[in-house]
């Protein structure tokens, strides 16, 4: 733990920024994250909540319209049968994917900055898994009869087709689901144990104390405590990797030209990442503005990293994209070269590139526009950030939007050739899972601790017991004498 | 029969058991003890007495459990209950199959119904007869349909108001009463060649000798007297016929009749490289399905095949040395030979070479000439055939000795003249399709008596006085001559469902006979006809095999006039000028509407246009050069909005959408008739346009002086194939070659496309079915040297698809609905890419140059290829697609929960997936307007909760029982008709008794699709019986399969095209060009592929 042990003997210059700046204290944390969830609801809220609300409403009403009538009420046809449904799907999963990576993975290689942005990543891990869980529930023709992917063991001893990489999918998401759900809610305990004791009403104080499932802190407690969550982290860390992986066979293991490709794993997982993040900071900007009180917890420097994870995995994809042409190329298969050199990267705008606007749509937003990182001071100004990221999250959708529809709507035989134009039903559904999104996550933010402060407080100089330098009076003051204007002038902005 | 089961009755002496031998005896004692043993029931069963409370608790909960309980909640009560008397033959669960014929107007097509338990629900060709041969066509496929339309008259009407039978027959006799010599009579019927219907004319006109008979068929034939002397049907010999050439003569299509179609595809068989092939040239305005298989093709406007015609004479007279036709031809105005105007020029190569073939094979040469053009085109041409020895030869003729009759000209007149005052009209619309210049409706109008038999409430029953529902073919006893003239039988499947009346009906009526209760009157005709010894057994066999052996009339001699033709010819001919601006318009039979007769058949309305592939809609066919000088747009991206064209011709206008079609003449415009009816059945309601007003008695073919404009606006098509060219994989999904390519290289597809390139297959994992030594040598497979056995069982199903044969003509696509019930879901959802049809027909216009005026056609039928190591198998995580034993890749609706996903991963894009409850919705409510905007929340995207659900009951009735109706959420797909193999193999394994050793016997049976098609392209059977037609076929070398390279295995095999073209002619390096340019000129040799285990 290096950047725990600041001693006065390292450089100026070599030492690290503090995760928590202008040396706040641990009462200050608990303080701040708790108040959040404690004080009225400010007017703001609700004039986000009633909109988002209401927009996860009409996405359920377009769902339940489309599981009465039929999935003809989207536009998908003979050709596409997937489009917008799988398309989202991918999207939401996709973006599912930061909140455990960062959770899980930084927790394993002691990366002590997730600290403060990990709980709200994976609260929205779990709410885009939910929306994304809606998708291949939905869009099949028969609703009610989605049990027989199950494997019940059944009179007629029938089982999934284990060989589906369909199967393999509701697998993997519920696993991966039922993982992040038992992470997040056991990070949550210690603080919500927090939040009972200062809970005021009677209400406020049996509910916490429900949930905190009885926690008081003791040693032993947090023996177990960190125990499970190492466990669960390394349970957790495979599943990152694997779920995209296996979201990724859809298509891989498929014959279709531009989906039969075995670059798709890796591809996919660093796609994630990148979407992912680029979510996770969307949220978090107007969150940050929204509770200023939490600068100093969720830092510029929180910021810039996350814009460098979000340009290495855009440049990971960028390759991918790029090695996928040059494979289609190289391959020599005509239907392949179809598939990418006339549907997807054709400079012609004719009848074949019906969908190239939407490939170089992708390749924008997802391959150029996160270079923009490179450049220090784009990666500090929110401002640049937050466009960037809005460029992420629309080039990831049209990501998965060009590896479906262009490579359904012309494969082999072009007498079956046929475009694809979504259905306002599909496009009122896609627009309801993002009130669903947004309406969860406004309803965590108002109930529950929304930074993870216990351990925020662990990455605090007060909480290094080797701080304590001979000549410091206050035990848990400000290591303002450490790190001195510096760090005070990156809390405030 | 009755059948009366005998039970055993019970013995009488056999053996009683009791449990002790006081119960046995009944004793006081064994009652004690009863109620030692049963304390708590004793005085109950004692007979004791019913306590009050206990009599009320009893009754209190009987009565809450009668009301409140699930009594109230039973699923209403229904019966399953077996025919109180059996009907003969009848087995329940078994079809029966009864003979009959389908009246045409070629003539009546000898068929077969199957029916179940009372229920027609399909028709096929019959088997013995020799015309059909068990094929049938597109539109004897859909009559089933016609029978169930829930649009069909149903009540007989008299000035709008329903009324009964007895009141019509009391108001018949009125009219006949008065009507004296019958001057004041008139009738209009449709071409029938009807024995009966004729005996019945005779005796009606020997009662009514001054009444007036007209017979009107819209898309009837230009017949001109002076060639062949009068009333001679010509009879082209296409068997004997080496070389032919087609003068907008569409003899496969719109004028096919199953008999043309097979006796020329017998001629284009190709069994190997020594097969000989006839030659066929084919001069058209616009791609028809004859064009499509032709080996040369000219684009010529239809008002400039007349020009073709005499410069094709000029050079038959003068190497045949034929005088007469020479000056003839000399004595017509040059200006006719040379064209007027910007008339595109005749290419002379064209012309020379194809006279020169014509030439050389003399008296085995045959030209024709369609039906519809004019009868000097028609003069001339048979001049050419007589110049080139062929009558006599190549063309036959027969004497039609059917009662004379008039056309509806000529009874427009004496209506006009007043002289009819009762007119009967049968069947026919011709409010809506008479000649534009007789203006039919105030003529009818006009008429104090209108009796109309009418099909369906339309244009002319709406200005009848008396309207009667005619019965469909399938409800009244007749009779018929089919197409080599045969006596065949129409039996009736089912009692008139509406209480319609046939034709025959009415017309003993009028003779003065009773109203037929059953066959009499057919009996009466069959007796004259046949002369039998003994009746029953005559009238019986007759019955069974639809038609009267050797009944057939033998084509006879034909003698042409020369002179007369001559002269007719001379004074007739002309061919109209044409101009820059100046475009003709050609009203096209369509090829499933007909004249418009079958416009509310939900079934022909969906079904793609073989060469358009365009549903629920006509349009106006333009060719791309045209299009472009017109200024419409030509790439249209999202293949559905159409721009709409205002034609102006002196007798109105009519605006409609352009197409652009391939292969179209330039300047010349083809609207398909049959449209845009006004009064039509909730299926019809709101398709297409009528073009019917631009037609008249002196043009009714093509008109000439068209102005054309674009309107603006645009309409919706709806299209079952947007993309029209091969993109350069003709080699890969289509392959063909000439005559003398297959004869270098007999196999030559084989190493077409990606075929000649797929490496070895070098895999680390063996496929477990595939490639198991223990299932691979399964006796069977050995013994018929196939490659694999992938199953595990000795029958193996697959089929072969011969694109040498195949038309493109559809047929297959109605079979394939017919037999499987698949729904149609109306124009918004083709529109949206939804059609459910399992088979499907490619159409592909292939050139090397894609601004090609001249592509050339290609035809693919395309099912469920069946792949052994099928691609939607191992994607469905519901195991709801899955391999049998027998090789068929099986769809279990069961189990499908609708993911798509083996749509998705399925090459071909065969799966087909219900987006809506199609049989349970509405799918003609809430159809889109004209221009295409559709109600967001009407027909099947009404609310499902609110709407109506449920399906006629007519449209129940024409189901297959064998067959389920799919739900909405479940794929469906081709399954190669398993239904029919296991009818079969059901008959196997009776025939089989005790015998675990049952064999289907080779084609004992075949698929719906393999049955219907008249030129046997395609082919069905087991492919591990040596026997099998199917077998051969697979081995053959013209055989591919498609997408080899990704290792799929698929069960369906293509053979490829052969062309036979005349290298001299120009164009003919072109041929199957297409198809080579995939590579380029390099010669591949076939890698070597690595045998498979």
């Amino acid at each position: 733990m290096p950047e725990a042990v600041v001693t006065l003997e390292t450089q100026k210059e070599l030492q690290r920024v503090p995760l928590v700046t202008n040396a706040r204290s641990l009462n200050w944390i608990t303080d701040k994250v708790a108040t959040i969830a404690e004080s009225g609801t400010p007017a703001w809220w609700w004039m986000l909540f009633i909109p988002t609300s209401i927009l996860a409403i009409v996405g359920i009403l377009c769902i339940a319209y489309q599981i009465s009538n039929g999935v003809g009420v989207w536009g998908e046809n003979k050709t596409v049968g997937w489009a917008w449904d799988i398309t989202n799907f991918v999207f939401w999963i996709g973006i599912g994917h930061a909140g455990t990576l960062i959770s899980a993975i930084l927790f394993l290689t002691r990366q002590k900055w997730r600290t403060s942005i990990n709980r709200a990543a994976e609260a929205m891990t779990l709410f885009a898994v939910i929306c994304a869980a809606i998708f291949p529930g939905i869009h099949v023709g028969r609703v009610w009869m989605a049990w027989y992917l199950a494997p019940v063991p059944n009179s007629y001893g029938i089982w999934p087709n284990f060989r589906s990489p369909l199967l393999w999918d509701v697998f993997a998401v519920s696993t991966y689901f039922t993982v992040s759900v038992l992470f997040w809610y056991t990070g949550l305990v210690p603080d919500l144990a927090t939040m009972r004791d200062r809970a005021k009403s009677r209400v406020k104080k049996f509910l916490y104390g429900i949930f905190a499932l009885g926690w008081r802190g003791s040693n032993r407690q947090w023996r177990h405590y960190e125990m499970a969550y190492l466990l669960l982290a390394g349970l957790s860390t495979p599943l990152v990797l694997s779920v995209h992986s296996v979201v990724s066979f859809d298509f891989a293991t498929s014959i279709l030209p531009g989906w039969h490709t075995t670059i798709f794993p890796p591809y996919f997982v660093a796609g994630a990442i990148f979407g992912g993040f680029g979510m996770v900071l969307t949220i978090m900007l107007p969150a940050r503005l929204l509770y200023p009180q939490i600068d100093d917890m969720m830092t510029r420097q929180h910021v810039d990293k996350m814009t460098k994870i979000i340009l290495l995995t855009g440049s990971l994809v960028g390759y991918a994209y790029l090695m996928e042409l040059f494979v289609a190329y190289y391959g020599a298969n005509p239907y392949e070269r179809f598939t990418f050199f006339h549907q997807r990267a054709s400079l012609g705008f004719n009848e074949g590139g019906f969908y190239n606007w939407a490939y170089y749509c992708m390749m924008t937003c997802n391959v150029i526009a996160p270079q923009v990182f490179w450049i220090k001071k784009a990666r500090s100004n929110y401002i640049v950030v937050f466009i960037i990221c809005m460029f992420v999250n629309v080039g990831m959708w049209f990501e998965r939007f060009v590896i479906i529809a262009t490579s359904l709507a012309q494969d082999f035989l072009p007498s079956s050739w046929r475009h694809y134009h979504p259905s306002w039903v599909e496009i009122w559904t896609f627009c309801g899972t993002f009130g669903i999104f947004l309406s969860l996550f406004l309803l965590f933010m108002r109930f529950l601790p929304m930074i993870c402060a216990f351990e925020v407080k662990a990455v605090t100089p007060a909480a290094d017991p080797h701080l304590h330098h001979p000549g410091s009076e206050e035990p848990t003051g400000p290591a303002v004498g450490v790190l001195g204007d510096h760090a005070a002038k990156e809390g405030h902005h | 029969m009755k059948r009366i089961f005998q039970h055993p009755t019970e013995s009488l002496t056999g053996k009683k058991y009791w449990r002790s031998l006081g119960q046995l005896a009944d004793t006081p004692e064994f009652r004690g003890w009863l109620e030692r043993e049963f304390p708590q029931g004793a005085a109950e069963m004692e007979g004791g007495e019913v306590t009050r409370r206990n009599f009320l608790k009893l009754m209190g909960a009987s009565t809450a459990l009668a009301g409140l309980g699930l009594a109230a909640c039973r699923r209403p009560e229904m019966h399953l209950v077996p025919f109180t008397k059996g009907v003969e033959w009848s087995i329940p669960g078994k079809p029966l199959f009864y003979t009959t014929a389908r009246p045409t107007r070629r003539g009546y097509s000898p068929l077969v119904a199957t029916t179940h338990d009372g229920r027609p629900t399909k028709i096929e060709g019959n088997p013995l007869h020799a015309v059909p041969k068990g094929s049938t066509d597109l539109f004897a496929q859909s009559s089933i349909l016609d029978l169930y339309d829930p649009d069909r008259a149903k009540k007989i009407t008299n000035a709008g108001k329903v009324t009964d039978e007895a009141a019509f027959e009391k108001a018949l006799e009125g009219m006949l009463k008065d009507a004296g010599d019958g001057s004041g009579l008139a009738f209009l019927l449709e071409d029938d060649n009807s024995p009966t219907r004729q005996r019945l004319m005779g005796l009606i006109e020997k009662k009514y000798p001054k009444a007036m008979w007209a017979v009107y068929e819209p898309l009837g034939e230009e017949t001109s007297d002076v060639a062949y002397g009068k009333d001679m049907e010509v009879l082209p010999q296409f068997e004997k016929a080496d070389v032919i050439l087609s003068l907008d003569c569409d003899f496969l299509g719109s004028e096919a009749e199953v008999g043309t179609t097979r006796a020329f595809s017998a001629r284009r068989k190709v069994t190997g490289p020594d097969s000989k092939m006839n030659r066929l040239y084919v001069v058209e305005n616009r791609y028809t399905i004859t064009g499509g298989i032709s080996d040369h093709r000219l684009r010529v406007p239809a008002s400039q095949v007349g020009a073709f015609a005499l410069a094709l004479a000029a050079q038959v007279a003068e190497k045949m040395n034929d005088a007469a036709l020479g000056a003839a031809v000399k004595a017509i105005d040059a200006g006719e030979v040379k064209g007027r105007g910007s008339v595109p020029r005749l290419d002379p190569d064209w012309i020379k070479y194809c006279v020169e073939d014509l030439v050389v094979s003399k008296g085995a040469s045959l030209v024709l000439v369609g039906e519809r053009q004019p009868a000097a085109v028609q003069a001339l041409v048979a001049a050419i055939n007589a110049a080139l020895g062929n009558v006599g030869k190549t063309l036959l003729g027969r004497k039609n000795t059917d009662m004379p009759t008039v056309r509806i000209a000529e009874l427009a007149r004496s209506m006009t003249d007043k002289k009819v005052k009762t007119l009967f009209i049968v069947g026919g619309n011709p409010v809506y399709n008479a000649p534009a210049d007789l203006d039919w409706a105030n003529l009818q109008k006009s008429v104090p008596t209108v009796v109309r038999l009418g099909f369906s409430e339309d244009e002319t029953s709406e200005l009848a006085t008396w309207n009667v529902p005619l019965a469909h073919y399938l409800e009244f006893w007749g009779d018929g001559r089919a197409s080599d003239g045969s006596y065949v039988s129409v039996q009736p499947m089912i009692l008139p469902l509406f209480g319609a009346w046939s034709e025959l009906d009415l017309l003993a009526k009028i003779a003065g006979l009773e109203k037929p209760t059953g066959p009499e009157l057919v009996q009466e005709t069959f007796k004259q006809i046949a002369k039998p010894g003994d009746f029953y057994t005559a009238w019986a066999k007759f019955l069974h095999d639809g038609f009267l052996a050797n009944s057939a009339v033998k084509p006879g001699a034909l003698t042409f006039d020369s002179a007369a033709s001559l002269t007719f010819v001379k004074e007739r001919f002309s061919t109209p000028a044409t101009g820059d601006d100046v475009y003709e318009v050609v009203f096209t039979p369509c090829s499933k509407m007909d004249d418009g007769r079958f416009n509310n058949n939900g079934w022909l309305q969906e079904i793609p246009d073989p060469i358009t592939k365009l549903t629920w809609d006509n349009a106006a066919q333009i060719s791309p050069a045209t299009a472009r000088k017109l200024g419409i747009k030509i790439e249209n991206k999202d293949g559905e909005h159409y721009e709409m064209i205002e034609i102006q011709l002196e007798k109105g206008s009519v605006t409609l959408p352009a197409y652009i079609a391939p292969g179209h003449a330039e300047g010349s415009i083809s609207i398909p008739l049959g449209y845009g009816r006004r009064v039509v059945g909730r299926v019809g309601a709101g398709t297409g346009f009528d073009v019917y007003p631009l037609r008249t008695t002196s043009s009714p073919y093509y008109v000439v002086g068209a102005k054309v404009r674009l309107t603006g606006d645009v309409y919706k098509l709806g299209l079952t194939q947007e993309h029209f060219a091969l993109e350069g994989r003709g080699g890969d999904l289509t392959r063909e070659g000439t005559v003398s390519e297959y004869k270098s290289k007999p196999d030559f597809a084989k190493t077409m496309g990606m075929d000649g390139h797929i490496p070895p297959n070098v895999s680390l994992y063996s496929h477990p079915t595939l490639n198991n030594p223990e299932l691979s040598s399964h006796p069977s497979t050995t013994a018929t040297g196939q490659r694999v056995n992938p199953g595990w069982d000795a029958t193996g199903w697959g089929m072969t698809v011969d694109l040498n044969s195949c038309t493109g003509c559809s047929a297959c696509m109605v079979a394939c609905q017919a037999e499987n019930n698949i729904p149609i879901v109306g124009k918004h959802q083709v529109m949206n890419g939804r059609e459910m049809h399992w088979i499907r027909t490619d159409r592909y216009f292939a050139s090397v140059d894609e601004n090609d005026p001249d592509p050339e056609m290609i035809s693919q039928p395309l099912m469920c290829q069946h792949c052994e190591n099928a691609p939607c198998e191992t994607v469905c995580p519901v195991n709801a697609t899955v391999h049998n034993e027998e090789g068929l890749n099986v769809m279990v609706y069961n189990r499908c929960i609708g993911t798509r996903y083996c749509a998705n991963n399925c090459p071909f894009k065969v799966r087909r997936f219900n987006f809506f409850d199609y049989n349970q919705r509405d799918v003609m409510a809430g159809k889109a307007d004209k221009n295409g905007h559709f109600g967001v929340f009407s027909g099947v995207y009404e609310w499902n909760l609110i709407s109506e659900k449920g399906t006629a009951d007519t449209i129940k009735m024409q189901k297959n029982p064998n067959v389920t109706v799919r739900m909405r959420g479940v794929m469906e797909k081709c399954t190669l008709c398993v239904q029919r193999i296991q009818e079969a193999k059901i008959a196997a394994k009776v025939a089989a008794r005790d015998s675990a050793e049952y064999r289907i016997p080779a084609d004992s049976f075949t698929t719906a699709c393999a049955q219907v098609c008249p030129t046997e392209a395609i082919v069905f059977g087991d492919i591990y019986n040596p026997e099998s037609a199917v077998s051969k076929l697979r081995a053959a070398e013209r055989g591919y399969r498609l997408l080899e390279y990704l290792n799929i295995n698929t069960r369906v095999t293509y053979l490829a095209r052969i062309r036979n073209p005349n290298p001299k002619m120009p164009g003919a390096e072109k041929i199957g060009a297409a198809m080579r340019s995939h590579h380029g000129e390099d010669k591949h040799e076939a890698e070597p592929k690595e045998p498979q285990a």
